[in-house]
């Protein structure tokens, strides 16, 4: 077999390892053993996001990503979806600022199927495109938009701060969801051009995690991917590269029919991938993670003055990661009274840093999370894919949580001197004001960094 | 821009032969407490679920107090005899644990998830927490204004402001299931430490109470981790208690709660049916999935994939409480959000997909593809322990024997397409259910009673 290269174990997490391998065509394979189940995991990532788009044309790359469910070379209608399910499996795709994934997880005998199907929507999806499909979807997409940003309370924060976050013209100035308007304007033309410039197999990475075979798993990625060429002429995503401070406070009042004030915040943060990425995530854990947080506890528990505080990282490789503050005030409460709070809270830490029980904690918090991250299939073959396309490595992910754990409390404290500061930060504060109908709206504790082609499974119930 | 050469095509592969996977047998046993306790090895899950039921279900809630269990609930993670509220979260985190309690009608649950290295001191602290919980009067109060600053928040968001109003139209008002299950502004603000004490004293005891934990046990000492822990915890025999019998109004109406200028409208159409006790149950599921579990079923097909209305609908049944005796209840429901123009297209579409179904029923093809899927999944959904747990609890709150789902999987293969499209037309038949929308009722409201799907009442949001 034409392999370019195959690199070799390197035990990380739990003893979990991953194969390397590169089709002729560039396709970079990464293949992780794991027989305890007897399913398979398949995940793709381009490496194309909303970054990747142009003035007049956000939102594309999600819509785009919502057509490659639409049929294929030899696949017709949903039968992306169809098979996969009839199979017994699942699958989805998500966009974000940095790519585009598709999964799959499969019994373990209905491999094949998937990567017979992600082959053929690689190699083919022009075949299939057409009108019908795209302004099918043009209409899914503008509800996917309403139904999780425009018409729930505070649901468009993050798009706001986002804009606020990252100046005019910066590629993640705008969210993966797009507008209104640029969904409107895109044509099927775009979406052609858009496949031919970044859906090629050297701009891609496959991860295959599970109940495998190796050996017979890569006899099938070269069987049916490997006669897919390559290409080049994809264009370098515009620079993403940021002062690492903002030097100002940013800040923007919105007054909207929300059931109560709000003040949300954006740190600019080191990019994913350094040491001190792990070190402000670990800031923000102590300060903003659960109940036992220094905000959380000052806020909510002993002064009263909000409903929900937390903290929460936005990791970015190719711009500065966000530090998400989101607070909902309690009762009649004002923001001044809440931001005085926060302010102290951030200056003291910055001043004391973290006492040695804080760390223990935040870092038990994080390693829960990387546990539960790599402790299915899909997990480990989407940080697989993520490491592989962000950082050029994707045997980092299985050491990634050891990376948290040898962060040291010095380092805590100079990422939180250095960066949780108010000139720092861009603050959006929600005003409710009664009875005016509101074009705006919602989500959550976390920010809606991904856009997805299907709602979360709410047939879980189901089968049960 | 020059086309792309073209890929080397290959026929559709096969599958290859299917190996083995049964849904997993726990292993059950009791505490000298009484504590019931089921386990389950789960090889490589690290992260150790736990799930505690105790039998304080809402109906047991005294009248004008809807939400104690709720705030009780909440309130066994806010301190006990050993550590204040911040030190018992404190103590939680450094385990890497997560610890969520919540109320509903079969009863109070909470959930333990902690790396197996970290379980004795975590189940040390779950015991605590049930053994002794503090219930401190500030800590109560802090509770009770919290939840009063949540209610807002739910009532500002169209789907949970959806399913509160199909509840009370839905069920007489003196059934607890009318109400919302976290309380009301006028029900919650009654609530303090006593009344919390009061309703622990009396509905939470070992002798009625389970706890499940799956995960890699390998190396692990549980009998004598539990011994140590829950072991200690100790409470009175429970006097039986009366359970009140379900029953629904589900002539078909219409409610629009109004949202002036809404860009979408929250459709909530439901009634309620048979639970897991009822022999229909897995040709229900099946139905249900057919018309509605996925994006390539019947409503999606046509209200998403082909006139692009909504992001998507679905059907699903849920159960609400279930017994043996026959006196339980599912949630039957297809819910999903439509753009405002389009409302009334939309809906007149799904009443149609109904009749349909009901005039010409489920294709084979369909139902083997939903076969295939609801069985064939099982291996991918039970892979975490989590997930494991957590239907071994729903099979013992809801009185089943452990190798339900084992056998469901096996009944489901057995269902025919005749048995999952009575089950499916009975479960929606298009003039016995109750349809709520919330969203801009100058906007819907004449396009929706054009439909002729029942009566039309407006009601204005909070």
């Amino acid at each position: 077999m034409p392999m370019g290269h195959t690199a070799t174990d390197q035990a990380g997490t739990g003893g979990l390892t991953a194969t390397e391998h590169r089709l002729a065509n560039g396709l970079r394979v990464v293949l992780s053993e794991d027989h305890l189940t007897p399913v398979a995991a398949v995940c793709l990532w381009y490496d194309v996001g909303s970054r990747h788009e142009v003035k007049g044309r956000t939102g594309l790359a999600h819509l785009f990503e919502h057509l490659m469910f639409q049929g294929s070379g030899q696949v017709k209608g949903n039968g992306h979806f169809e098979l996969v399910q009839g199979a017994g499996g699942s699958l989805n795709g998500t966009t974000s600022f940095e790519r585009t994934n598709y999964f799959e997880t499969m019994p373990a005998h209905q491999l094949e199927l998937a990567l017979w199907l992600e082959a053929d929507r690689m190699g083919s999806l022009l075949a299939a495109l057409d009108d019908e499909s795209m302004e099918n979807q043009r209409d899914v997409v503008k509800n996917e938009r309403r139904q999780r940003y425009d018409n729930v309370p505070y649901g468009t924060a993050f798009e706001k701060l986002t804009a606020l976050a990252y100046p005019e013209g910066h590629p993640y100035h705008h969210t993966p969801i797009g507008s209104m308007a640029d969904l409107d304007a895109a044509t099927l033309e775009d979406a052609r051009a858009f496949f031919r410039t970044y859906y090629a197999p050297n701009n891609a990475v496959l991860s295959v995690v599970g109940d495998i075979d190796p050996e017979q798993t890569l006899a099938w990625v070269e069987k049916y991917f490997g006669s897919i060429a390559s290409h080049d002429g994809k264009p370098a995503p515009r620079d993403g590269s940021l002062p690492e401070v903002i030097g100002e406070q940013l800040r923007e009042v919105v007054e909207e029919e929300v059931p109560a004030r709000a003040l949300m915040a954006a740190y600019r943060l080191p990019h994913d991938g350094t040491r001190e990425a792990d070190a402000a995530d670990l800031a923000l854990t102590v300060l903003g993670g659960g109940e036992s947080s220094r905000l959380y506890n000052r806020l909510v528990r002993r002064d009263r003055t909000a409903v929900a505080a937390g903290f929460g990282l936005l990791r970015l490789a190719g711009a500065p990661s966000l530090g998400w503050l989101d607070v909902k005030t309690s009762g009649d409460v004002e923001v001044p009274v809440i931001e005085t709070a926060i302010d102290e809270e951030l200056a003291r830490f910055a001043a004391e840093g973290p006492t040695a029980e804080e760390m223990e904690r935040a870092q038990a918090q994080l390693e829960r999370e990387w546990l539960d991250r790599l402790g299915t299939v899909a997990g480990r073959a989407d940080e697989l894919c993520r490491y592989a396309v962000l950082f050029g490595d994707p045997q980092l992910a299985l050491t990634a949580v050891n990376r948290v754990l040898e962060v040291t409390a010095e380092e805590v404290q100079a990422v939180a001197k250095a960066r949780l500061r108010p000139d720092n930060r861009a603050v959006l504060v929600y005003e409710p004001v009664a009875g005016e109908p509101a074009e705006d709206a919602d989500p959550p504790e976390d920010p809606e960094a991904e856009a997805t082609v299907e709602a979360g499974d709410k047939n879980e119930e189901a089968a049960k | 821009m020059t086309e792309l050469a073209t890929m080397e095509f290959h026929p559709q592969p096969q599958a290859g032969e299917a190996k083995p996977w049964a849904f997993p047998a726990p292993t059950r046993g009791t505490l000298h407490n009484g504590l019931t306790v089921l386990r389950c090895h789960r090889p490589g899950q690290q992260v150790v679920a736990v799930e505690v039921l105790l039998d304080a279900p809402l109906d047991a809630e005294p009248a004008g107090l809807d939400g104690v269990a709720t705030i009780m609930a909440r309130a066994f993670s806010e301190g006990t005899d050993k550590h204040s509220a911040e030190e018992f979260a404190a103590e939680l985190e450094r385990c890497g644990a997560t610890l969520d309690a919540h109320a509903d009608h079969p009863g109070v649950r909470l959930s333990l998830e902690v790396p197996v290295s970290r379980l004795p001191k975590a189940l040390g602290l779950l015991a605590d927490a049930l053994r002794a919980p503090a219930f401190a009067d500030d800590e109560v109060e802090r509770l009770v204004t919290n939840r009063l600053d949540e209610i807002p928040h739910e009532l500002a968001n169209p789907s949970r402001r959806a399913a509160k109003e199909l509840s009370r139209t839905l069920f007489p008002a003196d059934l607890r299931m009318s109400r919302p299950r976290q309380g009301t502004e006028d029900t919650v603000r009654n609530i303090d430490s006593a009344a919390v004490r009061a309703f622990y004293e009396r509905h939470v005891r070992p002798a009625t109470g389970t706890v499940v934990v799956v995960g890699d046990l390998t190396d692990v000492d549980l009998d004598g981790l539990l011994g140590d822990t829950l072991g200690s915890w100790t409470g009175s025999a429970a006097e039986p208690r009366p359970v009140p019998a379900i029953s629904a109004d589900d002539t078909g109406r219409v409610v629009i709660v109004d949202r002036p200028g809404a860009v979408q409208t929250q459709l909530l159409i439901g009634r309620i049916g048979a639970d897991r006790h009822d022999r229909v149950w897995p040709a229900q599921v099946l139905g249900t999935y057919c018309l509605g579990g996925t994006l390539t079923s019947r409503l999606d097909r046509v209200l998403r994939e082909e006139k692009g209305y909504t992001y998507g609908v679905r059907a699903f049944g849920q159960v609400l409480r279930s017994a043996p005796d026959g006196t339980g209840a599912a949630m039957l429901a297809i819910s999903g959000s439509v753009d405002t123009p389009n409302t009334g297209p939309a809906l007149d579409d799904l009443w149609t997909v109904l009749r349909t179904l009901a005039a010409e029923g489920l294709t084979d093809a369909e139902r083997d593809v939903a076969v295939q899927n609801l069985v064939g999944v099982a291996p991918l959904k039970y892979e975490t322990a989590a997930a494991v747990a957590s239907t071994l609890a729903d099979q013992v709150e809801q009185y089943l024997p452990d190798d339900y789902q084992a056998t469901l999987y096996r009944q489901l293969a057995a269902t025919g397409t005749v048995e999952a499209t009575a089950a499916a037309v009975n479960a929606f038949p298009v003039d016995r259910l109750v349809t709520i929308l919330v969203g801009d009722a100058a906007a819907i409201k004449e396009p929706v009673e054009a439909l002729g799907i029942g009566e039309v009442t407006v009601v204005t949001a909070e």
